[in-house]
């Protein structure tokens, strides 16, 4: 049985990184993710995934290429890609202790992504996050260690600038 | 032949811009280039690499299956039943022994030879399984590409690639012994015609990246192969200086062996791009669907005698670098949508680098030239049957 402090404080987490994400703060997105040089964000389809094909549509493996996606998107892409607002959606499934006050969990989400010169509102990707949270007792606080976004949509419906 | 026409300038460095948005044009396309006597690469031989592995996938409207046969051959079926022409197989990708169509419970076994048809007693007079197989285009390799074609008429696929192929061997990392490591699949709000015309002339102009890692392009050429205009490019590797932007460098680094030719670009016309940078050995099988929207499967792949470290090398690389949502990259598929947007204005779009004479096409070219685009719209012309004015 997980204690409710831990899934409100995982349910915590998700929310503060779907609102990054949703007001394009990437400091935000990073603040989101474990100081610890292991911390990872990878985001791949469920085919490439089920079939162990490592290669993914981002793959940061260590915090400081969590940092460098960051740094690709508010300086080296801006001023070229036609820019859209996301909304993400996502339910907490199930968390399980994995001890040294670990814990994983999956989260289901969709996201919907608005083009800003069309205006027209369409669906991004949906999926589930598989995560590795850890959880902090003092002050009831989690932190990714690693966040996979596993997206049942196999062929997106435009090339992706912000992770999801 | 459908008899579809369209006013084509005079000047040799000009496309019109309707080309990329008529959906007359585009069924006429399907006709002559998709269906007609091209070579089309649809997979590699690594996607499917034991006896009797299998993989869905299309030629433009055409649903076809590429499967590791049990005899040990590649082989590409029409994925439609002999009988009534049901899709005979759903799944992206598989391992079977034998495929059966649910609607009658026809079996094939993975040569395609029909080995079962229920109730066969009460058919027609004379039936012979023999003569029911799964259909197969004609079908070619070239170190484990997999090449179709809908045409009798087409050309050899040696004659097709021409001098294209040393690139392209360089580029399949020496000898096409791959192992598959994954895919990125997207859809761009493109002609297929945009996204197969990307130039020379801006790599260096719209990546930002390249400016601010201090990466210089190193000295290489450009040039077209055979009367389609396939487009090669081969580059030297140089590194990046200025790494200061970024914390993590290791997904610029070149573990091969050979950096003279490290980066190469393969074009064959109609749609096909490969691309081998730094360790990066990606086959794109890109579809057109409809004047309006190309789908791309970026493959990934490394080589079968790699290490443990060099194939995780490849696996950051190839996720980060050079795909739709690539460090360097990411841009051209911005460049590709927006570029149809601006397509449905009237008039011509330009080429203009490179170019010293408008009334032919220029044999040589260097390596960030734009001229590397206009044989292959040459061709592109003459197979649609479209009159140059003045002509």
């Amino acid at each position: 049985m997980i204690a409710a402090k831990i899934k409100d404080a995982i349910t915590g987490l998700n929310a503060n990184y779907i609102s990054a994400l949703d007001n394009k703060n990437m400091q935000d997105w990073l603040a989101a993710f474990s100081k610890t040089y292991e911390a990872s964000y990878i985001c791949t389809s469920a085919d490439n995934s089920e079939n162990d094909l490592p290669v993914s549509m981002m793959y940061d493996d260590s915090r400081n290429r969590l940092e460098d996606r960051a740094t690709y998107i508010t300086d080296i892409w801006a001023g070229t890609f036609q820019d859209y607002r996301t909304r993400h959606f996502t339910q907490l499934l199930s968390v399980a202790d994995i001890g040294s006050g670990k814990f994983a969990a999956k989260t289901s989400f969709q996201v919907f992504f608005t083009p800003d010169e069309t205006g027209v509102s369409e669906i991004l990707a949906v999926g589930v996050y598989e995560d590795i949270i850890e959880f902090n007792p003092k002050d009831c606080s989690c932190l990714f260690v690693s966040r996979k976004a596993v997206t049942d949509t196999g062929v997106l419906p435009r090339y992706l600038v912000y992770p999801i | 032949m459908s008899d579809v026409t369209l006013d084509w300038p005079q000047e040799y460095n000009k496309v019109p811009k309707e080309a990329f948005t008529r959906h007359d044009i585009y069924k006429a396309e399907l006709e002559r280039i998709f269906y007609g006597p091209e070579w089309h690469p649809i997979a590699h031989a690594a996607e499917v690499p034991n006896k009797g592995d299998f993989k869905t996938t299309r030629l433009a409207e055409v649903p076809l299956i590429v499967t590791h046969s049990q005899d040990g051959d590649i082989r590409v079926f029409f994925n439609s039943c002999s009988h009534r022409g049901n899709q005979v197989e759903t799944a992206l990708r598989g391992n079977k022994t034998e495929f059966e169509c649910p609607y009658h419970r026809w079996l094939f076994n993975t040569e395609g030879d029909l080995i079962g048809c229920p109730n066969a007693k009460e058919f027609s007079p004379g039936f012979e399984k023999k003569d029911y197989p799964l259909e197969q285009p004609r079908t070619e390799l070239f170190m484990g590409v997999v090449f179709v074609t809908f045409s009798d008429k087409t050309c050899s696929l040696t004659e097709f690639l021409g001098e294209l192929t040393s690139t392209f061997k360089d580029l399949l990392l020496g000898d096409g012994q791959l192992k598959l490591l994954g895919y990125q699949k997207v859809r761009y709000k493109s002609n297929w015609k945009s996204y197969n015309d990307n130039d020379g002339y801006h790599a260096p102009l719209l990546h930002k990246a390249f400016r601010m890692l201090n990466w210089q392009g190193g000295k290489g050429r450009q040039y077209n192969a055979t009367i389609r205009g396939h487009l090669g490019f081969e580059s030297a590797l140089t590194v990046a200086s200025g790494t200061k932007t970024l914390k993590d460098n290791s997904i610029l680094e070149f573990k091969g062996s050979d950096p003279s030719k490290g980066s190469c670009i393969v074009g064959l016309f109609p749609t096909f791009v490969a691309t081998k940078h730094l360790d990066v050995c990606n086959l794109r099988f890109a579809n057109p669907d409809g004047p309006d929207h190309i789908e791309v499967h970026y493959a990934y792949f490394a080589h079968v005698d790699d290490d443990d470290e060099m194939v995780q090398h490849r696996v950051r690389q190839s996720s980060n670098l050079l795909g739709p949502s690539g460090l360097v990259s990411m841009e051209d598929a911005s460049v590709f949508h927006r570029i149809h947007i601006g397509n449905h204005t009237p008039g011509n779009a330009v080429f203009q680098k490179g170019v010293h004479d408008t009334k032919s096409i220029p044999e040589t070219m260097m390596q960030n030239d734009e001229t590397g685009q206009l044989k292959r719209w040459e061709y592109y012309r003459e197979v649609m049957g479209f009159q140059r004015k003045g002509a």
